[in-house]
């Protein structure tokens, strides 16, 4: 924006010199040439008296000399047929200026000529254009100092208001600018600061309504709970009991839900290269008590996608975990990461196990061999929220394929 | 048989607590506020205190800083809140224990045996099982003289195995007890930190010396047999 507008003066204040420059140094031309014309009429004046008051031959010989000794030709001749009586300049091709002067001597017109050169003419010319040249230069100069200084305070508001916004975006909900420049960039930075507020208003909103939701939530289930153990042990005891802990488990997870803007702030971003290295090596104690064969593929680089490692992680974990509770020991597992193109990353989750008998254990988080389901929920809900999604399908070995598409971080 | 208070505001979960642990054999009172819970715990000191953090009047753990210095009855925080923070603000504050919402009679009354044991016994800060020695102030343990880098969660696991050698424990009590998750989490959670734990005590499932798997059933932690 400084160089713009150093630009935009430097052009202004260009054509405004060249409007009164120009006209100015043909002026100057003008006036050099018409100084060095009169300049030389007087000096012709001496002989231009000699002849008129008749002198002789020899004194009007000397004062030509003499004038030819200062540069200028002289002569004498007559006029030509129909020529005014009256002093003429004319300029020749040359650019030298011929003055005649005509005189009447005893009733005979005498015309007394004098050729001024070019050199003459022009003499001081230069030296005027060059002095406006350089006013000219030093003008351009002081416009162009006092454009960037406008500029600048033009300029610095809005770099602060940039940075500010670009802290907020990166997760500092603190920062704040200071707002200053034009009244127009003030009233920005104002606006900003207001929604700097509001944003961190609203956490805490979401914060403090995410912890009544637990305590609403967890408490009547604990009532339920303590009210269910009460009864006299049997079926209907048991059936009841398995009822409250599905509803437990389902509450955990929309409580976990409700509490992810909590956990992210606003900008949720993870290595997904480093979570699976880490989360994937945590599960080989496992594994390798198994008798697994677990693979591993990572991009060469670092892969961000918009989910925060402990979500990240924790849908790895619920991927790995089903794979490790439901594939026979000895499965072989293969882990696959690769990172999109268009930004984010595909996770696949492949095992050598007896696969998926029904993919709609994933839309529902309903119960196979023992387990809720609510773990491929997790790992749904984390690749939806970065953008993504998940599918379940078959390996190519005829196994299990999770894959998880996770969105790129925004910004 | 204990004398215990409850302090909780949520009428049915007083009277439901009341219920389940009269049933077993406790004698069970109860304030739903905490200014009048600290009046009662002073006037007619109980053997513990069960305190709910979200209590209308003050918060628990504020109640907690104004009863450490007048009282050391036992308190099991029992709430809603599961986040780090909370917990370690009650523990910090003087609890004894804490046990997140939803939680069953059984697994409430057996913390409160425990509470109460250690109460008693004023249990010792250092276990040792075998070549075994796991310092519960310092969180660390030591097996042969070598000492065990161990993850928080393994140390909480290797801890309560040792408070208990000899005795099976089940993964749900594991995933109840040493992960405060009752009802969620998955047993391969527990099985990958045992796998972990069995790997750091330098053995294999094959060959257990210390950590043993009773198949069906759950863990337990022996004294390993003398090195031939």
């Amino acid at each position: 924006m400084r160089r713009r507008l150093a630009l935009l003066v430097a052009g202004t204040t260009s054509v405004v010199l060249l409007a009164f420059l120009v006209p100015l140094s043909v002026l100057a031309s003008k006036a050099a040439a018409s100084d060095a014309i009169n300049a030389t009429t007087s000096r012709t004046q001496a002989l231009v008296s000699a002849v008129a008051s008749g002198a002789g031959p020899a004194e009007i010989q000397g004062q030509v000399d003499q004038l030819s000794r200062s540069g200028l030709t002289v002569r004498l001749g007559h006029p030509s047929a129909g020529a005014p009586l009256a002093t003429t300049v004319r300029r020749t091709s040359s650019g030298a200026a011929v003055v005649r002067q005509p005189v009447v001597v005893g009733g005979k017109t005498v015309v007394v000529v004098t050729e001024v050169p070019r050199s003459r003419l022009r003499r001081g010319v230069a030296r005027a254009w060059a002095v406006l040249l350089l006013l000219g230069a030093v003008l351009v100069g002081l416009s162009l100092v006092v454009a960037d200084r406008l500029a600048r305070s033009l300029t610095r508001p809005i770099t602060d208001l940039a940075q500010t916004a670009e802290r907020l975006g990166a997760g500092d909900l603190s920062a704040r600018t200071v707002p200053g420049g034009p009244d127009e960039v003030r009233e920005v930075g104002v606006a900003v600061n207001l929604l700097a507020a509001r944003i961190a208003e609203l956490l805490t909103h979401e914060r403090e309504s995410v912890a009544d939701l637990s305590h609403r939530l967890r408490t009547p289930i604990t009532a339920l709970r303590l009210d269910v153990d009460s009864l006299a042990a049997g079926a209907e005891r048991d059936r009841l009991a398995a009822g409250v802990d599905e509803l437990t488990r389902q509450v955990d997870a929309v409580i976990r839900e409700g509490r992810r803007p909590v956990r992210e702030g606003v900008d949720a971003r993870c290595d997904a290269r480093e979570v699976t290295r880490e989360r994937v090596e945590f599960w080989t104690a496992l594994t390798e008590d198994q008798g697994r064969e677990v693979t591993v593929a990572l991009p060469d680089q670092t892969c961000l996608v918009r989910a925060s490692a402990d979500d990240l992680g924790a849908a790895l974990d619920a991927l790995i975990g089903n794979v490790v509770s439901h594939t026979p020991e000895g499965a072989a597992m293969h882990v696959v990461l690769t990172a999109e193109a268009s930004g984010g990353a595909l996770l696949l989750v492949d095992d050598e196990g007896p696969g998926f008998s029904d993919s709609a254990v994933l839309a529902r988080g309903e119960s196979r061999a023992g387990s809720t389901g609510l773990g491929l929920d997790i790992a749904r809900r984390t690749a939806a929220a970065s953008g993504g999604d998940l599918r379940i399908g078959r390996s190519s070995p005829g196994g299990a394929r999770v894959s998880l598409r996770l969105g790129a971080p925004a910004g | 048989m204990a004398v215990l208070l409850i302090i909780e505001d949520d009428p049915h979960i007083r009277s439901a607590l009341t219920r389940a642990l009269t049933d077993r054999g406790h004698a069970v009172s109860s304030e739903p506020a905490a200014l009048r819970g600290l009046q009662r715990v002073i006037d007619d000191p109980p053997d513990l205190v069960v305190l709910d953090l979200g209590l209308p009047d003050v918060d628990g753990v504020q109640l907690l800083r104004m009863l450490r210095p007048v009282s050391a009855v036992p308190v099991i925080v029992a709430t809603a809140r599961d986040d780090d923070a909370s917990t370690v603000a009650a523990l910090d504050a003087g609890a004894d224990d804490y046990l997140v919402k939803p939680f069953s009679a059984e697994q409430l009354d057996a913390r409160i045996r425990a509470v109460l044991r250690r109460s008693a016994t004023n249990e010792p800060a250092i276990l040792t099982v075998g070549g075994l020695t796991v310092d519960l102030k310092a969180r660390s343990a030591i097996l042969d003289g070598v000492l065990l880098d161990l993850r928080p969660r393994e140390f909480d696991l290797l801890a309560y195995l040792a408070a208990r050698p000899g005795e099976v424990v089940t993964k749900r009590t594991l995933l109840a007890d040493v992960w405060l998750s009752p009802f969620g989490g998955a047993d391969k959670t527990v099985d990958v930190h045992l796998s972990w734990l069995r790997r750091k005590l330098g053995e294999t499932a094959a060959e257990p010396r210390l950590l043993h798997s009773v198949r069906g059933v759950g863990v337990k932690l022996v004294p390993a047999p003398p090195e031939m």
